[in-house]
């Protein structure tokens, strides 16, 4: 058997460049170190670490058809935002529950900052221009971002470049207050990082979040999107291989990549490899070091990626009722933070490595499995003295406090508790820091510089190799754009070769 | 009487602004609440024998292009450099800085074999990010929201130097200008204590811990200025940081210039959108058709101008604009020069800039405990003696001590800032130092304590924030003080500003005073004159 | 890491003294120092001709224990020098030294120096710019330990034609055996010595290396034994007009280390440099091999070329002028060769000016009773290394 493409890692982004590159005729191998596909999203007893599946490229999906392969989607999710005695439910730029002044903010708010991320989310679909040294075309990408946001008028021009670095702490204390709402909003900035609303630079992951025009949410969770995916790759005559765990990327005498060898010492030829792992798994163990000049393995070695999620999930005897009466609704999006200030002193706990005392939920609750799963924030990776029995049951009970707090009776329905801290999501899945998004969302780690300066554009320095992940540009979430693109660019330069 | 401009506020930047208008041959008046010129660039001697430099306290960021224009040497100006400085770990070790290349080599391989290699890659990295910044520092920002020529042109301008810089290193200055000073010292050094001995200048005036995204710019702050050439080297004003203001005071006078201390501001006069002039509080009233703020921004169109006069934009600009006080301030006479405990006797390093400090971790908890309304048990402390250096400021054989203290907020979580709680602020800093220095409390012969809200009410600082305003992007650049108002032109015809609200903002750098004289020339059609140096 | 443990002056600022100060120091009759990485060095004892001759000429004794050293041992010490240097150091036995250069990522040189490979697994590099941090990047996820021994390793230079003489007359039985290049383990008093026959003078001549507190016996004995041979010691201004005769290049003067410079596009990779032979690409994977593949194929923009130039004047800090008008290069080092009688000078000059070398000259500076004069004279393009005697590789040498 031979191959034109190996991809390495069956998560989300790895089968759409599989399923792009089947598209395009090549015949690919993806090979999963698991014993299914899905990577983050793959169910394990019962528990997958990214819950919800709200973000999926709308350009994507039809580009791949995922409809014909059995994916559905429905409307978008709506977010409740548990407070002290009452919720307030999100749904775009609806804000109920939070007082009329507030919602009268915040839907101005809303429709502000989805237009500035629409001019910045031009960007979104494309290869990032290269700052220097590229081509034409490059210039004219950079022109058009420019462009973009010029077209916003002066007024929200100037607004976007006032708080695009700024931090959302600001933004929403002058918008709209500290309550409820800001904490649901500004969980979204924050959510995966390792950034507190206070830190500069978290109005970014929000804009990002915004920005993708037509974010699909898969009905079916999780599992439906990766079946769809995997019906896709096979369309396209690729293969998965699962329980495959490749431990080094081959570089051939000419200096290009030329296959993988597995754990198991097998070795497999292709001409194009692209890794869905981490950047710096992917560079500096799979590839190995002795193939980097020393400052590529240095900025993969320093590039920010610390996670601070922990994934619960409890089984519930009951239905869980909010305090205030009003049952907590199935397959909904729950924020239980309370306020911006209570984020921020979660985060502070985890600076110095310590478990918050109150960390701040995003939480589903599934009625027909009667779970409720859990992102707690934030739960740092590396906690001082480790993550002891005693450290495990501590973050469980803190959480299980917050939940009792917001859902009176809570404690007594508990019937089971799985927890993954960061350092379990880093071991288990071979990420580094346990971060969801391959890499912290920031400034310095986007666009053309992500995962760092010189990298960027899902070209490694070896020839051959791509980074389809999501430490490639545009980042994480389940949007599925760095696989598409990375296949893209793949084919692109392999016609160019030509 | 009628003027062709009128300064309000005797700061550096009032001054300076003031003096390159004046000897651009306009009649000038500057107005001064204070009965003493100076702002926050003041000697005072508030116990006989003793000059304290009240606020501000070390000098490295003043233009030399400003000194050398308004001739401020002849004036009496003469910065003395200091060599050196410490930070001293509670376990009894410190680190000695030194400017001393060779010097700080051989004590930084001392804490760690391949410290002084890491150093010089940080120092190279800095000093790149220096040369990039430098040259922007005494022009105005463009607005990038402007399709007028110069904009596009001073846009052009930057994006070149940005683009010369390279690829990598375009992608590093964007680190810089995002990053956490604790992230970007841990990309090069690896010693806690060198690492906390920079990062304390990422951190000095904002409402920011180290751990914050954004602080390692502000390293660039405390970095880019220079004492002849050196960059990053800081010195003492001779005579306190009084002199400097008492030279451009005394150069804007030889210049023609007058002015009337003792009466703050009541209020601009302004008709149909239009300055005419100033009232004072004490009735005087003065006419120009040129009026240049050296206030903070709210505190000129908060306290002294009609909302009516303004747009909307600009009035919600102003609100939104942050101060965030952050900083508290010790003046202490000494009886004689106290013993620090880790050092040997007579240590040259002792002439600089002292720390009491076991890492970054410390900083940021003190940052917490500012978020929540308090100040920290063990505050970071920025500790100068310089009557080591300087002769003039104590009888011989005393000393002054200036201890510059992170975080203090402006307002407490417990209650307003009284005598008692300044005495238990006071208390819990002289009790830092002298863990370090047995004999300090016992050598304190008179002591000042300067909460932010004392700066606030004494200095007319808002807040007490010492850089009239948070260095935080969203307040930086064409940010500063409000998108669209941020080359020194009001929304009312004739009013300016020139104070660090503006770009590039705060430090005693006068580059806002200076950028604001020249926006005013060119709108009268002439030309600034930065002399030779431009 | 015991590299501090010599260096702790808590309150010392500027240079501090070497391993042989002690007895420099009283012979430095003119009392020139210089800063060489903060340690006190001789720039001139007594005159620059005597001394410059003495290493032509007899022997003479230069003590070199500033330069940066490093060990670089375990079981992927080779692999870790070969991904350092861009030469193939597979090539070079245990018991060998040889002449390195390493690169950044963009193929623009850091450093040179020399490489010892005392066993299969045991190297140090030695170097004029500390390198630790760079070192550390390139060892980085590598079975190799790095050490700093910089302080803990004196050396002294013993150049001339008759250094193998005073080396045998010092005791070192067999020194004359040792082919350019080699390493050998000797015993003086008892006190373990490391000899290699490398230089810096492009003449007859071996490098010494001792722990620093053998420094001074072995001092003492290198003395007595050249006594009557007329062993000189020289200061760092005669060893430099030898350095510009040899051919060797000195960074931060000929050229600016990639990891030291400030402003872009200040930094030069080896085919500017002329270095073309110290660069293998067809070995595994070194730093900067990519970016020198493609440099190799393109022409350079810019080359360091050695000139010979009309007239006796050396042309220090002259412009290089293309038919007298247009400026292509200025000069970085300048020497009137006393012995070659040759006027020498290394040179930036662009292209095309530095492949050709047709019609160059450069603007000399003469200052005549404070009137300055500026002359313009020619300039031809010549090799490097103009000084080139074959008592340099003669095994054995000869006595004299």
């Amino acid at each position: 058997m031979t191959w034109d493409a190996i991809v390495i890692g069956a998560g989300h982004n790895g089968l759409i460049a599989a399923a792009r590159l089947g598209q395009a005729g090549k015949r690919v191998l993806v090979l999963e170190a698991r014993e299914a596909p899905g990577g983050l999203m793959a169910a394990r007893g019962g528990m997958t670490v990214a819950m919800l599946p709200t973000a999926l490229n709308a350009d994507v999906a039809r580009a791949l058809d995922l409809h014909r392969h059995g994916l559905s989607y429905g409307a978008p999710v709506a977010t409740l935002a548990l407070g002290a005695g009452g919720a307030v439910r999100i749904s775009g730029r609806e804000a109920s529950g939070a007082g009329k002044a507030v919602a009268v903010a915040y839907g101005a708010l809303h429709d502000r900052l989805t237009r500035q991320a629409a001019a910045l989310g031009r960007m979104l679909m494309k290869t990032p221009p290269r700052l220097r040294d590229g081509g034409a075309g490059d210039l004219i990408a950079l022109a058009r971002m420019g462009l973009g946001i010029r077209l916003l008028g002066k007024d929200e021009m100037r607004d976007l470049l006032r708080i695009l670095l700024s931090n959302i702490w600001d933004v929403l204390n002058d918008e709209i207050g500290d309550g409820p709402l800001a904490a649901a909003l500004a969980m979204e900035a924050t959510l995966g990082g390792a950034m507190g609303p206070r830190s500069p630079g978290t109005v970014l992951p929000l804009l990002y979040r915004m920005a993708g025009r037509g974010r699909l949410r898969a009905l079916g969770g999780p599992d439906a999107v990766i079946a769809a995916l995997v019906r896709a790759v096979g369309a396209g005559g690729g293969a998965i291989r699962t329980g495959a765990e490749v431990a080094r990327i081959l570089v051939g005498e000419d200096d290009r990549a030329g296959g993988v060898r597995l754990t198991t010492g097998e070795e497999i030829r292709a001409p194009l490899i692209l890794s869905n792992a981490h950047p710096r798994r992917t560079l500096n163990d799979l590839l190995g070091v002795a193939h980097l000049d020393a400052e590529d393995a240095r900025r993969a070695r320093l590039m920010a990626s610390t996670g601070m999620v922990a994934r619960l999930d409890f089984a519930l005897s009951g239905a869980p009722v909010a305090d205030g009466g009003m049952a907590i609704p199935s397959g909904e999006r729950l924020i239980v933070a309370g306020n911006m200030a209570a984020l921020e002193t979660a985060f502070n706990a985890a600076k110095y490595k310590e478990i918050p005392d109150r960390p701040v939920l995003e939480c589903t609750y599934e009625a027909g499995r009667g779970l409720l799963s859990v992102n707690a924030q934030f739960v740092p990776c590396e906690v001082k003295g480790g993550w002891t029995d005693k450290a495990r049951a501590t973050l469980e009970g803190n959480v299980r406090a917050v939940l009792a707090g917001a859902m009176p009776g809570f404690q007594a329905m508990i019937a089971g508790v799985e927890t993954l801290t960061p350092a379990d999501i880093e071991a288990r899945f071979g990420l580094p820091g346990g971060h969801w998004h391959h890499g912290e969302f920031r400034v310095d780690q986007m666009l053309m510089m992500r995962p760092f300066g010189g990298a960027a554009q899902y070209r490694m320095p070896v020839a051959g190799l791509y980074l389809c992940g999501a430490g490639a540009h545009p980042g994480g979430d389940i949007t599925g754009v760095p696989g598409w693109n990375a296949a893209g660019q793949a084919l692109k330069d392999g016609r160019a070769a030509k | 009487m009628k003027y062709d401009a009128i300064v309000v506020g005797a700061g550096h930047n009032g001054l300076t602004s003031a003096a390159f208008l004046a000897r651009a041959g306009l009649k000038v008046l500057v107005v001064e609440k204070n009965d003493y010129v100076g702002g926050a660039a003041v000697s005072r001697e508030l116990t006989p024998g003793w000059t304290y430099s009240n606020c501000s306290y070390v000098c490295s960021l003043l233009r030399p292009e400003i000194i050398r224009a308004l001739e401020l040497p002849r004036y009496g100006l003469q910065v003395i450099p200091y060599e050196s400085g410490a930070t001293f770990s509670s376990g009894g070790d410190y680190f000695n800085y030194s400017a001393d290349h060779d010097q700080l080599r051989r004590e930084l391989m001392r804490l760690d074999p391949a410290e002084a290699d890491n150093y010089d890659r940080f120092a190279r990295a800095v000093m790149k990010q220096c040369r990039f910044i430098k040259p922007l520092l005494l022009r105005t920002a463009p607005d990038p929201a402007s399709l007028r020529p110069r904009d596009l042109a001073e846009l052009l301008y930057i994006g070149k130097r940005f683009h010369g810089l390279g690829e990598r290193d375009m992608a590093e200055t964007v680190r810089f200008w995002t990053m956490s000073i604790a992230e970007y010292l841990d990309q090069y050094l690896t010693n806690d204590l060198v690492k906390a001995h920079i990062a304390g200048a990422g951190i000095i005036g904002t409402g920011l811990g180290p751990y914050s995204p954004g602080t390692a710019y502000v390293l660039l702050h405390h970095y880019m200025g220079e004492v002849d050439g050196a960059i990053g080297a800081w010195g003492f004003a001779r005579g306190g940081m009084g002199a400097i203001t008492r030279a451009m005071a005394d150069s804007f006078r030889a210049s023609g210039g007058e002015i009337r201390a003792g009466s703050g501001l009541d209020r601009f006069l302004v008709t149909n959108g239009r300055v005419t002039g100033v009232a004072l509080e004490n009735g005087d009233e003065f006419h120009a058709d040129t009026v240049i703020s050296g206030m903070d921004v709210r505190r000129t169109f908060t306290e002294h101008a009609d909302e009516a006069d303004l747009p909307a934009d600009f009035v919600r600009g102003v609100k939104r604009y942050r101060f965030r006080g952050s900083s508290g301030k010790l003046n202490i006479a000494l009886d004689g020069m106290p013993d620090f405990t880790a050092a040997p006797k007579g240590a040259r390093f002792l002439r600089g800039d002292l720390h009491f400090l076991d890492g970054m971790e410390e900083i940021e908890r003190a940052y917490d405990d500012w978020k929540e309304g308090r100040w920290s048990a063990s505050p970071y402390v920025d500790f100068l003696i310089p009557t080591q250096i300087d002769p003039t400021m104590a009888p011989p054989g005393k000393h002054y001590a200036t201890i510059f203290v992170q975080y203090a907020p402006y307002e407490l979580a417990d209650g307003p800032w009284d005598d008692a709680r300044r005495e238990a602020f006071a208390r819990t800093v002289i009790d830092k130092v002298t863990r370090h220095a047995p004999n300090f409390a016992d050598l304190i012969v008179h002591k000042e304590v300067r909460s932010p809200a004392d700066i606030e009410r004494e200095v007319g600082l808002s807040e007490g924030n010492i850089f009239q305003g948070e260095l935080t992007f969203d307040q930086l650049l064409f940010n500063r003080p409000v998108p669209g108002y941020a080359q020194y032109r009001s929304p009312i015809k004739g009013l300016y500003m020139c104070g660090s609200s503006t770009h590039p903002g705060g430090g005693v750098m006068g580059a806002p005073g200076a950028n604001a004289a020249r926006e005013v020339l060119r709108d009268l059609g002439r030309k600034i004159d930065l002399g030779a140096a431009a | 890491m015991s590299a501090a443990k010599n260096l702790r002056q808590p309150m010392a600022m500027g240079v501090v003294p070497g391993p042989f100060h002690d007895r420099i120091a009283p012979l430095n009759h003119r009392q020139g120092w210089m800063n060489w990485m903060g340690i006190a060095a001789p720039t001139v004892l007594d005159t620059v001709e005597f001394e410059y001759f003495a290493i032509r000429n007899q022997a003479t004794v230069f003590d070199i224990s500033p330069m940066m050293k490093y060990r670089i041992s375990g079981p992927d010490a080779e692999t870790v020098v070969n991904r350092l240097v861009t030469r193939d150091i597979r090539k070079v036995g245990p018991g060998r030294v040889t002449y390195a250069i390493w690169c950044d990522e963009d193929g623009n040189v850091v450093d040179d120096g020399t490489i010892f490979r005392f066993a299969d697994g045991t190297f140090r590099l030695c170097c004029q710019e500390p390198q630790m941090a760079w070192l550390m990047d390139v060892a980085h996820g590598f079975d190799v330990s790095l050490a700093d021994e910089s302080a803990d390793v004196a050396g002294l230079a013993v150049q001339g034609p008759t250094s193998c003489a005073v080396l045998k007359d010092m005791g070192l039985a067999g020194v004359e055996a040792m082919k350019p290049f080699d390493i050998r383990e000797f015993r003086v008093k008892s006190k373990p010595v490391t000899v290699s026959r490398t230089g810096f003078t492009g003449d007859l001549g071996y490098e010494l290396w001792m722990a620093p507190d053998d420094a001074l016996t072995i001092w003492d004995h290198l003395m007595a034994a050249g006594h009557l041979r007329g062993v000189k010691v020289i200061g760092y201004e005669a060893l430099e007009m030898a350095r510009i005769e040899a051919g060797f290049l000195l960074p931060r003067v000929d050229f600016v280390s990639s990891q030291t410079h400030l402003r872009p596009g200040r930094a030069r990779n080896p085919y500017e440099l002329g270095l073309d032979r110290l660069v293998h690409l067809d070995k595994p994977h070194f730093n900067g091999r990519r970016a020198l593949q493609r440099l190799s194929q393109t022409r350079p923009a810019r080359k360091l070329v050695t000139l010979e130039i009309s007239r006796d004047k050396p042309a220090h800090h002259a412009y290089v002028y293309h038919r007298g008008k247009k400026e292509v290069g200025f000069v970085t080092s300048a020497l009137w060769s006393p012995t070659l009688k040759r006027n020498i000078a290394y040179a930036w000059v662009d292209a095309p000016y530095c492949f050709d070398g047709k019609d160059l000259s450069v603007e000399i500076y003469l200052q005549r009773e404070l009137v300055w004069q500026r002359r313009m004279a020619r300039a031809q393009i010549v090799d490097r290394g103009l000084f080139a005697n074959p008592r340099r590789t003669a095994t054995p040498p000869s006595d004299y």
